[in-house]
């Protein structure tokens, strides 16, 4: 007997030990081959370097390497360093060149053109031409891959008319079309996912080749991902990135993150401060911190398939039973601005509706409005991501507001892709959310308010939007489209079909070591987009 | 020939728990709410996209279709394709085993090495001031939420006294002995959670246990002849207190795995637990199938080569 029992408890600790040397044996990295060491260390630049490495942390791993494909915040921060945007945006929200220089449409509207630079090339030496751009347009449409397929539904083909030229021939006119492709489709090199049978499944998991200013060299699931600066990335003020590296460390939430940030081991954190946390570390002398816009916005939209939602009383008694101020101030601690309760927000310069006015907080106009719609007693459900932080937060004040008002407002909080399903299915009284990017009016806001659009949550269903819909899509400039989306977006806030309750300020916070960051609008480009993390450098 | 009979039926009582558990998963992952597709829809894409998506994961299909396809391919070893990585599920688990097999491995060792003797002291000193210290630390240890603990730790000895790191499980470019001594470094504060979290258990089992045996008469007798007190705690009541003790091994690896799954999250460490962790949010049906058959397999095979053992070693469990 005793010898079962001896031999059970050693079963247990040896199968422990068993275990742990078993990982342990899997786990420890095998020194690099001294003869092809410095080769695959340090696989773009030859000048040995003395740039430094910048360790950057992010909430969540790469999920695909295939930017086409892939569209998480990680995976677009670290496929965005390596597959170039042909436009990027500017402080204004407008579209400015990257890869591409200049681009316009023909007169009818039915062709369009962009020239690109002629002095990219990929890391392993082939020029990057019109002809990739081509390759990644028609892969995007062939296989509908991401996002970018639901914004060139106009597109008919391309051509390389040279090596720096791409022609274009659009079904019908889309004033959207070239800063839509511009600013999302990264362009990917033909002769490398030309191999793959299928771009759509093609996973992109090894031996990478980059047109950014670093290139994936190492990645360690969970952990890291390593990318070294490549010898030539013309963008760049030196014509290179002044970092020899890049690290993206992996942590479960922005809290660790910080933690991490505060104890050294990362110099910046990527992904926005929620407003406690940015309010914290602002004091810290050993950090920077950095403030830009969000290019979307934060709102409620009420169901208008449901009664009384469906009338337009009711849905301004809830617009004026909201205090926007206060959630600024006091859920976002400031780090929010009025979109002056407009789709057209302050972020985009070029398309702001300067005389659009907010709706006024005033609980007694809603018992008014409600009084003439012969609405008592009215109780509504109101959905929202448990998981974001400040939405849970002003869902509770928004409640609390509207009862002053006499209106009960239920607040279910939920998981997120419970949130995303009710949502789909259009199972809610008030939905509450944020749009994280609405970069192109022109054509966003069909998915919004058109009938069919994807994300019309509320149900828009009004003949005059789409005439304005379709007068700004077809609209070749800027100044023709401004007339006809003010209108729209004046029906909007007079019909209450958004209610836009702030635009957020996100907090990116960094080392002091580090200068040179360029921060740009939105959390997906935030300080670490191309541009900023190809002209950071060590401060002196 | 019994014992053939015997490790047969032993065989497929584990084939079909470990069909149960297969099952129960695939169900299970498909009752979360919302859809893989819509977890990765992007505002622009429309209806079609959606459902081009759903097919493509093969999600329009009848669900019993579904099923047995998925038994067909399991048997024939395949684990399928990530939804969300366009990898082998087989590689995306390979790569995140050996760092859980660490951290479990560990915590399992030093609770084993702490807890064990901490149990012979309370039973020893059974109602004393130490017995009630180590009996209080026990209940609160076991009762106190893993991030709680994790955050706790992180704060304390990561940031405040800098003395281990935050996240990871190894630094950069390091190797030979350095990596060891990085990995070591890595793996304190999970390890310390997981510890914290499931020492109490082994403590406060075994202190029974002890102070039943204590009290038996061969114990009594040892006494009686002379013995030593320690020899009678550590040579007689011990080998026999041990024995429900190390049942709990056993028992306690589920918890130990999903212990894992939140420290791992916590400490961001890169185990089969934080990639179980974020397949949920993604909605990764083959990781999470993946995933869970792998435990699965794990607790069925260690329980049935401990039966194996047992039945080769005593006639009389074979017998029964």
């Amino acid at each position: 007997m005793s010898t079962t029992r001896g031999l059970r408890r050693r079963v247990a600790l040896g199968a422990a030990v068993a275990l742990t040397l078993a990982g342990l044996a899997a786990c420890v990295p095998s020194e690099p081959d001294g003869a092809s060491g410095g080769e695959s260390e340090d696989p773009g630049r030859s000048d040995g370097g003395s740039g430094g490495e910048l360790a950057i942390g992010t909430t969540a791993d790469v999920v695909n390497f295939n930017p086409l494909v892939g569209n998480s915040r990680t995976d677009s921060w670290v496929t965005n360093l390596m597959y170039p945007a042909m436009m990027t945006i500017d402080d204004d929200g407008t579209k400015v060149p990257a890869l591409a220089t200049e681009w316009g449409y023909g007169e009818d509207g039915l062709s369009a053109w962009i020239e690109i630079r002629d002095d990219m090339e990929w890391s392993d030496g082939e020029p990057l031409t019109a002809e990739d751009v081509v390759f990644t347009i028609d892969a995007v449409k062939a296989e509908q891959l991401g996002t970018v397929a639901g914004m060139i539904s106009a597109y008919e083909s391309a051509t390389a008319a040279s090596d720096t030229r791409i022609e274009f021939t659009l079904s019908r006119p889309d004033g959207a079309f070239l800063n839509s492709i511009g600013f999302w489709m990264p362009i990917v090199p033909e002769h490398v996912f030309g191999q793959a049978p299928s771009v759509a499944d093609f996973a992109n998991d090894s031996d990478w080749v980059s047109a950014g200013p670093f290139v994936l060299t190492r990645v360690e699931r969970g952990q890291r991902y390593v990318l070294e600066a490549v010898d030539t990335y013309p963008l760049a003020e030196d014509g290179r990135a002044a970092l020899d590296r890049v690290v993206f460390r992996v942590y479960p939430d922005v809290n660790t993150e910080v933690l991490a940030l505060r104890s050294g081991e990362i110099d910046l954190i990527g992904n926005a401060l929620p407003p406690s946390v940015a309010r914290d570390i602002e004091g810290d002398e050993e950090l920077q911190t950095f403030s830009v816009p969000s290019l979307g916005w934060a709102h409620m939209q009420y169901n208008m398939r449901r009664s009384p939602l469906d009338r337009v009383e009711v849905r301004r008694a809830l617009a004026h039973a909201v205090d926007y101020e206060a959630i600024r101030e006091v859920v976002l601690g400031g780090n929010a601005v009025s979109a002056n309760s407009s789709v057209l927000t302050p972020t985009f310069k070029q398309w702001v509706d300067e005389t659009a006015e907010e709706y006024e907080y005033d609980p007694e106009l809603s018992r008014e409005l409600l009084a003439q719609a012969g609405v008592e007693n009215l109780e509504l459900e109101m959905i929202y991501d448990a998981g974001d932080p400040n939405i849970s937060s002003w869902a509770e004040l928004v409640r609390d507001q509207a009862a002053e008002a006499g209106i009960t407002i239920t607040l279910a909080g939920l998981e997120r892709n419970t949130y995303l399903a009710r949502t789909n299915e259009r199972d809610f009284d008030i939905y509450a959310g944020s749009w994280a990017i609405i970069d192109e009016p022109q054509s966003n806001f069909s998915l919004l308010f058109a009938p069919e659009g994807f994300i019309n949550y509320a149900g828009v269903n009004d003949p005059e939007i789409d005439r304005l819909l379709a007068e700004a899509s077809s609209a070749l400039t800027v100044e023709d489209a401004r007339g006809p989306l003010h209108e729209l977006a004046r029906i909007v806030t007079e019909q209450v079909y958004d209610n836009v309750m702030y635009v957020e300020q996100f907090t990116f916070a960094a080392s002091n070591e580090w200068t040179g960051f360029q921060p740009k609008p939105s959390e997906l480009l935030s300080v670490v987009n191309p541009q900023s993390l190809a002209s950071v450098r060590a401060a002196d | 020939m019994a014992l053939l009979r015997f490790a047969s039926l032993r065989v497929l009582r584990g084939l079909l728990t470990l069909w149960f558990a297969v099952s129960v998963t695939f169900f299970l992952v498909r009752l979360l709410p919302g859809d893989p597709a819509l977890a990765i829809a992007s505002p622009t894409m429309g209806e079609d996209q959606r459902q081009q998506i759903l097919a493509d994961f093969g999600l329009d299909r009848p669900l019993a279709v579904q099923y047995v396809t998925y038994l067909g391919e399991l048997l024939q070893g395949n684990l399928g394709v990530s939804f969300r990585q366009s990898v082998p599920v087989a590689d995306v688990l390979l790569e995140r085993l050996p760092w859980t097999l660490i951290l479990t491995g560990s915590a399992l060792i030093v609770t084993l090495l702490i807890g064990l003797p901490l149990g012979v002291l309370a039973a020893t000193h059974r109602g004393g001031a130490l017995d009630r210290v180590i009996q209080i630390g026990g209940v609160v240890g076991q009762s106190l939420f893993v991030p709680t603990v994790g955050i706790a730790l992180l704060y304390t000895f990561g940031l405040w006294l800098g003395w281990f790191p935050i996240g990871g499980a190894i630094d950069d470019d390091v190797y030979g002995l350095e990596a060891y001594a990085s990995m070591l470094r890595h793996l304190v504060l999970p390890c310390l959670s997981l510890v914290v979290l499931q020492i109490g258990a082994y403590v406060l089992t075994l202190r029974t246990n002890l102070i039943d045996a204590l009290g038996e008469e061969y114990c009594t007798v040892a006494r009686a002849k002379g013995a030593p007190e320690h020899r009678v705690v550590w040579k007689h009541a011990l080998r026999n207190a041990l024995l429900p003790t190390t049942t709990l091994v056993g028992l306690q690896l589920g918890f130990l795995v999903g212990g894992a799954v939140l420290t791992e999250t916590i400490f961001a460490y890169p185990g089969v637990g934080r990639a179980i962790y974020e397949s949920v949010g993604q909605l990764d049906f083959p990781v999470l199938q993946g995933a869970f058959v792998l435990l699965a397999a794990a607790v069925v095979v260690a329980n049935l080569l401990t039966d194996l053992a047992y039945g080769l070693l005593d006639p009389r469990v074979r017998a029964a």
